[in-house]
């Protein structure tokens, strides 16, 4: 009956949005766009990056947009696919990154971030308490690691775990869970939800600051030694793209950032500059675990 | 020259006989009632005659055969589905045109349903959907018309009206009917049908309806 | 002399799918491994009692793609199925969709996330194509169902397209009409639920905000959501449907750029198995570690989720009908139990199992007690109103009697009919649960997304459809043998 009528329409429809796509694709050429791992508190980070966002505007002469994402796979898909030539990664996703997108490099890194570290972290009713050394103690505990493709909340945490028992955290622990996220986790354990926990130690310490974590629920049992991790990197083509230097120019707008409310959104001291050898350690342990082909 | 004949032959479906031995013919011209209990046989003799008339025979099933969901015009329409294009049936399907309501509408007016034309099917009463069931199949250009039961769901005096609307607008005319005295009044030829069989085929002249009372009686024949 | 006693074949397939799901049962792991849910429900109750609708950042605007997505993926589902529906009679036609139907939403769109990235092509495929093999298999359904009276009375030599628009799809385009209606609300659900892995509705904003124990923020996206749905049919109206269609296509943001290089790199060699890519891999060992290690500790997982879900939504399905029907409540029990049902099977599953989750911690008992609850208010409500068409006795007992003995076993066939229907659909939901941490079939293939190696993600996805085609044709036996059927209104 009236069916025809309503093919025709959404026929229009659809050929209107074919119109408008297209058009949009056209306007969309001109501008640089960059995106960062959902590693905490996401709905701060759309208010965190617009900062930054407004910042490499300025700085460039151009239009910057910060994409959010869900995962750590979906900011390297979308670095890969061309959809932002910018990324906030973290150390295996910057690895992975860089493997996937020939030429692209890491161009900055936090202050501190070649000395990176992780800490294990455990419920008061455990009894764990910290210590130098690796706390075999956790073995039949659960057990929480951040998101999948975190390097503090995953990569690092699992290599000790294998070096100390020999075996999969799966066998080690009676139940492994992947929270998401470090502040999830540290409210995970918090919660005792999982009694054993491993978490980014800039995510403890701002929680312990603002007042998030309750010293009294949840405490720090051991801490990894340093390794690099997060790092800004930048697609091979965009001087192609942007013009030639534009590399050059948003690494130096990068290590030249210095409003401490920009540079606490991260939170760094400071940026400094990086290069893709600086993670040959991520790339290796990262091929350890099988994580990489 | 008959318009159908049958020489002896055996219908059912599924496998299972429900006629056998039939041998009869219609000849062009006359009106066939045909009587007989229910089960007997009557529909599928009814099927069977208009399987074999083509294009030039119109329906009227017992369940009528509408569809629920379009207007009386639409269903009325129906009849002549065959002889319009395609495209002038979308045309209709989704907007009406003039000309096919107007001649629809003489139809419907007979079966006093003109107020009725645009109205869903659905929303009608049994009565009501019989007769526009009739109307497909007035419509219809053939001149044999096949109706089983088309008055079922009426009253007397609107039975009367209708088999009269029938017998003058189609040649041929074939109902079946459990009403005696109607199948003897609208009716020229009286084919009884019992247990699978023709049992009677008789001028309808004269007859009365206690006359056919050894169709309905068990056991004896 | 001593009466045989022979159990019918229903309960003989009662007692069977029961003893399954209780072995099912004791080897699952079904316990809250939180120290203290309740004090984290509590948080929750406080939030959902005081929704913060203020909180959030683009809120219109993500309510708007929720429904921009739903109805641009519904109504081009809508026009690919019923095309299909057309081509039923092929066999190949009919395996095309029971391929693309069992697969789910989600993981659809975590493949066209590859292909598409975030541009919304991404959101609107991910909902026509499952959708679309769902709708091709129930309008074939329905126009086979049509009466077939109307067509024996055309006249002779009516030309095969003028008997199909005058006669099958009149009457069917009513049922297309209200099944269309309840698609576009699954369509809102899963339009909501692509939010979780990073398109932008509403439920990009309800992760988060669960995830950080917002939960005034949660209240207010759940009661816009809900709002959405319970007014549907007051702003669903057909005249109005090209306009909506256009609006949706404005607002959506289709500046993301996508090259056909990514498409054809997707094709060609991510989702190539990785020893074909690098010789220095083994052939084996891939397959090994894909099939031992994941695949198979993953089917029975979902297998045994699966069916526990199963079981608990017809118990809990013949404890929620009776709150909405005449035959056992008055109207005042009533109406709170219509405004239950609605609240609970308009949460899509995937967000009631992550708020259990949240609360109780992972284990296999939030999944369960999430399917359940979702289903089961679901089945409730169709078994509900099936039992007004029930007519009692005058003399009929009241209260448990009456339950008992005049209604449960009048209901006790729909019922089932509708459980073993709805199987497939807790199946596919049940792999899906495995994104949230459950060790189903979706963790692993939530994994090997995560590690960006789609060839174990594609090859675990169709490991995933093949177990969904199989239930669901195990569903369709035993459903003919126990000469069940479902009416059309009740897909």
């Amino acid at each position: 009956m009236r069916l025809l009528s309503s093919f025709i329409a959404t026929v229009i429809a659809l050929s209107v949005a074919g119109g408008i796509g297209s058009a949009d694709q056209a306007r969309a050429a001109g501008k640089f766009v960059f995106t960062a791992i959902p590693d905490q508190d996401e709905s701060k980070l759309r208010k965190r990056f617009g900062k930054v966002a407004n910042y490499l505007s300025k700085e460039l002469g151009m239009k910057v947009e910060y994409v959010p994402v869900k995962s750590y796979a979906a900011a390297v898909t979308a670095f890969r696919n061309n959809q932002v030539q910018l990324a906030w990664f973290g150390g295996l996703s910057g690895v992975r990154a860089r493997l996937l997108v020939k030429g692209s490099t890491a161009i900055a890194q936090g202050k501190k971030d070649p000395f990176f570290e992780t800490y294990f972290i455990a419920h008061s009713s455990t009894g764990l308490s910290y210590s130098k050394n690796f706390p075999k103690g956790i073995a039949g505990k659960t057990f929480t690691f951040g998101s999948k493709g975190s390097t503090s909340g995953r990569l690092m945490p699992e290599y000790h775990i294998r070096q100390a028992f020999g075996k999969a955290p799966s066998q080690v622990f009676k139940r492994v869970g992947f929270s998401g996220n470090h502040s999830r986790t540290v409210s995970l354990v918090q919660s005792g939800a999982f009694q054993v926990g491993a978490t980014n130690f800039k995510v403890w310490k701002r929680g312990l600051k603002d007042g998030s974590i309750d010293p009294k629920k949840v405490k720090v049992i051991w801490k990894t030694p340093g390794y690099p991790d997060y790092n800004w990197t930048i697609r091979g083509d965009v001087d192609q793209s942007f013009g030639n230097g534009f590399s050059k120019k948003v690494q130096k707008a990068l290590l030249s950032m210095s409003d401490p409310d920009l540079l606490k959104s991260f939170p760094r001291e400071a940026f400094i500059s990086a290069k893709n050898d600086d993670y040959k350690p991520i790339l290796d342990t990262a091929k350890l675990l099988k994580l990489i082909d | 020259m008959p318009l159908i004949e049958f020489r002896g032959e055996s219908a059912g479906y599924s496998g299972q006989t429900v006629l056998s031995n039939l041998d009869f013919s219609i000849e062009a011209g006359e009106r066939i009632a045909l009587v007989g209990e229910s089960g007997a046989g009557k529909s599928t003799l009814l099927r069977l005659i208009y399987e074999r008339s083509g294009a030039n025979a119109a329906l009227v099933p017992q369940e009528f055969g509408l569809v629920q969901a379009l207007t009386v015009f639409h269903n009325v329409y129906m009849g002549q589905l065959h002889c319009r294009s395609i495209w002038r049936n979308l045309h209709n399907l989704l907007r009406p045109r003039r000309d096919d309501v107007a001649e629809v509408e003489k139809v419907v007016e007979k079966l006093r349903l003109g107020d009725k034309i645009f109205t869903g099917v659905g929303e009608l009463s049994g009565g009501q959907q019989q007769r526009t069931a009739v109307g497909r199949a007035l419509y219809h250009p053939g001149d044999l018309l096949v109706a089983d039961e088309p008055v079922s769901s009426v009253d007397e005096h609107q039975a009367q009206e209708i088999l009269e609307t029938i017998n003058g607008e189609k040649n041929t005319v074939v109902i079946a009917m459990h009403d005696r005295a109607l199948a003897i009044q609208f009716s020229d030829r009286l084919i009884g049908i019992k247990s699978g069989e023709i049992a009677l085929d008789v001028s309808a002249a004269g007859m009365k309806p206690s006359d056919l009372d050894s169709l309905y009686q068990v056991g004896s024949s | 002399m001593t009466a045989k006693k022979s159990s019918s074949p229903l309960a003989r397939t009662t007692g069977i799918f029961f003893g399954v799901a209780f072995v099912c049962a004791c080897f699952s792991d079904l316990a809250i491994t939180t120290v203290d849910p309740w004090a984290e429900f509590s948080r929750l109750l406080a939030g959902i009692l005081t929704p913060d609708f203020f909180s959030t950042d683009s809120l219109m605007l993500s309510l708007g793609y929720t429904l921009a997505f739903a109805l641009l993926g519904v109504a081009l589902s809508n026009i690919i199925g019923f095309g299909l529906a057309l081509l039923f009679f092929s066999r190949t036609v009919r395996v095309f969709c029971a391929v693309i139907r069992s697969v789910h939403e989600l993981f659809w769109a975590l493949i066209f996330l590859q292909l598409f990235g975030l541009s919304p092509l991404t959101g609107i495929l991910a909902i026509t194509i499952p959708y679309a093999g769902i709708i091709a298999k129930v309008y074939a359904e329905i126009l086979e169902e049509a009466d077939p009276t109307p067509l024996q009375a055309l006249p002779y030599g009516t030309a095969r397209i003028s008997a199909f628009v005058f006669v099958r799809l009149p009457d069917a385009f009513a049922h297309f009409r209200s099944y269309s209606m309840y698609r576009l609300e699954c369509g809102l659900r899963s339009s909501a639920v692509l939010g979780f892995i990073g398109l932008p509705t509403l439920g990009f904003h309800l992760e988060s905000a669960f995830k950080e124990g917002h939960y005034s923020e949660v209240s207010a996206l759940l009661i816009l959501f809900y709002f959405v749905i319970a007014t549907m049919r007051f702003w669903m109206r057909r005249p109005l449907l090209p306009v909506y269609l256009i609006i949706a296509v404005i607002i959506l943001p289709w500046g993301a750029e996508f090259s056909a290089s990514n498409i054809v790199r997707f094709l060609t060699e991510d989702i190539l198995p990785h020893p074909l890519r690098d010789p220095s891999a083994s052939m084996v060992e891939w397959f090994h570690l894909i099939i031992i290690e994941q695949a198979v500790p993953g089917i029975i997982a979902t297998l045994q989720l699966t069916m526990v879900a199963l079981i608990a939504t017809g118990l809990l399905t013949m404890i929620f009908f009776p709150l909405i029907s005449p035959l056992l409540l008055g109207p005042k029990a009533r109406g709170i139990g219509h405004v239950f049902l609605v609240i609970t099977r308009s949460t899509p599953e995937y967000i009631l199992a992550f708020v259990l989750l949240q609360l109780w911690g992972p284990s296999m008992l939030p999944a369960i007690v999430a399917l359940a609850l979702h289903n089961g208010a679901i089945i409730g409500h169709l078994v509900g109103r099936y039992t007004e068409q029930i007519s009692l006795r005058p003399d009929t007992p009241a209260g448990a009697n009456r339950y008992f003995f005049e209604i449960s076993p009048r209901v006790y066939r729909p019922m089932l009919a509708l459980l073993f229907y709805r199987w497939e659909v807790i199946l596919r939901e049940t792999a899906i649960l495995g994104m949230l941490g459950i060790a189903t079939l979706g963790f692993y293939v939530d994994s090997a997304f995560a590690d960006l190696r789609f060839d174990r993600a594609m090859v675990l996805i169709a490991i995933t459809a093949v177990l969904n085609i199989c239930v669901d044709a195990i569903s369709r036996k035993v459903r003919s043998y126990l000469r069940l059927q479902t009416s059309l209104e009740h897909r």
